[in-house]
């Protein structure tokens, strides 16, 4: 599903952010990112929903290659992708509901089927009754609910998650992780971004450390292997 | 501890793909309109902000080019006065009258010649010495030259055309005397150049100004709500998707703005005729004042359009990095 060779990146002059990256994600898998700040995760995943041109390597999303992809075909990658963020990029002047409708809106659906599908969704991660409230008054963690509802209403192939729990207490941390264990059970394909060494422990996934834009080490799926050959 | 995670389980079925509402035309341009209307709804501050600056801007470019066109009329006015005059020393018969008009009239330039006698002469020249009849006492319309008067049409009033105009004049057999106030004519002129000229530096230096002010507020705005932008780029929206709700919201708020603009304007206009009596010498209405022709209005708002248009499709290209 995702394919990373030789892949390197460099912010202008500076060192470079990534450093001959070789990963491979499987269909299906479910892949912490660790690492210290800066390590280069954010990049890393960047990269993978196309914000980002690696300066070096090819990153292969579904057989397809990004670095090759033209500017105005970036979005039909992205509508296969959901993604989340830390401070989950909502916007705060529309309701939970306009927030997550705006992923199917893209797609050009028709209005009842929106209206069905967006509270759906948000009936599954619990947060319906607050569908017409705006995004602003909501607590983080139902922030990041919405966020989540958006990323994955169209049902993604992959959903990547930067820091998704940097922001949140214990309680939350875990239902918003139990939300990402269902959507890798229905066969979505999971890459998280965390130093939440808690959060791995628990989950027992496969594991990238990356340091300095290296992969320094790998520990397979709820097993104590290290330096898996890819 | 999780209510959400039960119903999850039971709720969780694959869902068909519906049928796009969007596959069509009309829908998308119905989608993106209703987009732009909640826009605007939603962003009530941003959008006063830009409508008002489109407003005062085109109010300042509408009032100038008021006051533009009226002076134009007024020299229009004043150029009747540019008028070629041919001298006898006979009176002329009916068929010497009416040959010379027509060869004069099939001259390029005369739109008018009317003929002068001696009695119409002397009875003008009594009309400017009103009062002081008595010089005149024992003059007879004898003294006094006959003679044809020319009007120029409009076109044909600049020093250059009226001199040619005399020269061609001058070759008509018969006609041997013209008169054509020269140095007026070349004055006024070189007035009305400099008129021409001072208007079209100052009304360029107001566009730019225009242009550019309102291009940055618009940028501001965009700026302001460049999450929206992020976040529909990272939804997967096309480029012309992101931008199209916002051309139209720039659309409306050029047109608005303009539409206000034109209003106050008038409202200004009429406000200066009822109050103009009290502090002019002239009476306004009669002197021939009047509000912007229709197709400056239109102008008006076109460019109102425009402004709101390009100046949300420049700002757009800044910050959408699809």
């Amino acid at each position: 599903m995702i394919q990373l060779h030789n892949v390197s990146m460099a912010y202008q002059q500076d060192a470079s952010a990534l450093n001959n990256i070789n990963l491979n994600i499987g269909k299906g898998e479910f892949v912490f990112l660790t690492g210290p700040s800066g390590a280069g995760k954010t990049t890393l995943l960047r990269l993978l929903y196309g914000a980002l041109e690696p300066t070096r390597g090819q990153v292969l999303i579904d057989g397809q290659n990004v670095s090759r992809l033209p500017a105005s075909q970036i979005p039909y990658l992205r509508r296969t992708i959901g993604v989340v963020f830390q401070d989950f990029k909502l916007l705060q002047n529309r309701t939970v509901f306009e927030n997550v409708a705006i992923t199917l809106e893209v797609l050009g659906w028709g209005r009842a089927d929106i209206g069905k599908k967006t509270m759906h969704i948000l009936k599954q991660m619990g947060i319906e009754s607050k569908f017409n409230l705006l995004t602003q008054r909501l607590s983080g963690g139902e922030q990041q609910r919405v966020a989540l509802a958006r990323a994955l209403v169209n049902d993604p192939k992959i959903l990547l998650a930067d820091e998704p729990t940097g922001n949140l207490d214990d309680a939350n941390k875990n239902q918003i992780f139990n939300i990402f264990k269902e959507a890798n059970v229905r066969g979505t394909t999971v890459v998280v971004a965390t130093h939440d060494r808690r959060l791995i422990e628990q989950s027992h996934k496969r594991l990238v450390t990356l340091n300095k834009g290296e992969i320094v080490e790998q520990v397979e799926k709820e097993t104590g292997s290290n330096g898996q050959a890819l | 501890m999780n209510r959400w995670k039960k119903k999850q389980a039971a709720t969780v079925k694959p869902f068909k793909r519906p049928g796009l509402a969007g596959d069509t035309f009309g829908g998308r341009a119905g989608y993106f309109f209703a987009r732009a209307v909640t826009n605007i709804r939603q962003n009530v501050f941003v959008n006063v902000v830009t409508i008002a600056t489109i407003t005062l801007a085109l109010l300042i470019v509408a009032l100038f080019l008021l006051v533009f066109v009226n002076l134009e009329g007024v020299a229009e006015n004043w150029s009747e006065r540019v008028q070629v005059t041919v001298y006898f020393d006979k009176e002329l018969s009916a068929g010497e009258q009416s040959g010379l008009r027509d060869k004069i009239l099939a001259l390029p330039g005369a739109s008018r010649v009317t003929y002068v006698s001696r009695e119409e002469a002397l009875k003008r020249f009594k009309e400017r010495l009103r009062g002081q009849e008595t010089i005149l006492e024992g003059v007879g319309p004898e003294v006094l030259p006959t003679s044809f008067e020319i009007t120029l049409k409009r076109a044909s009033r600049d020093t250059q055309k009226v001199e040619g105009f005399v020269s061609a004049l001058k070759r008509i057999p018969g006609i041997d005397e013209v008169q054509y106030g020269e140095e007026w004519v070349r004055r006024f002129n070189s007035f009305l150049n400099f008129m021409r000229l001072l208007g079209a530096l100052l009304g360029g230096f107001l566009v730019v100004a225009v242009v550019f002010i309102v291009s940055n507020t618009i940028k501001l705005t965009i700026y302001a709500r460049r999450d929206e932008l992020d976040v529909m780029s990272l939804v997967g929206a096309t480029r012309f998707f992101i931008k199209a709700p916002f051309l139209i919201e720039g659309l409306i708020q050029g047109v608005a703005g303009s539409l206000i603009a034109i209003v106050l304007l008038f409202g200004l206009y009429e406000g200066f005729l009822q109050n103009a009596g009290s502090f002019l010498t002239f009476n306004p209405v009669a002197s021939g004042l009047g509000f912007l022709p229709l197709e400056y209005i239109f102008g008006l708002l076109l460019a109102g359009a425009l402004l709101g248009f390009i100046g949300s499709l420049t700002s757009l290209k800044r910050f959408i990095n699809v």
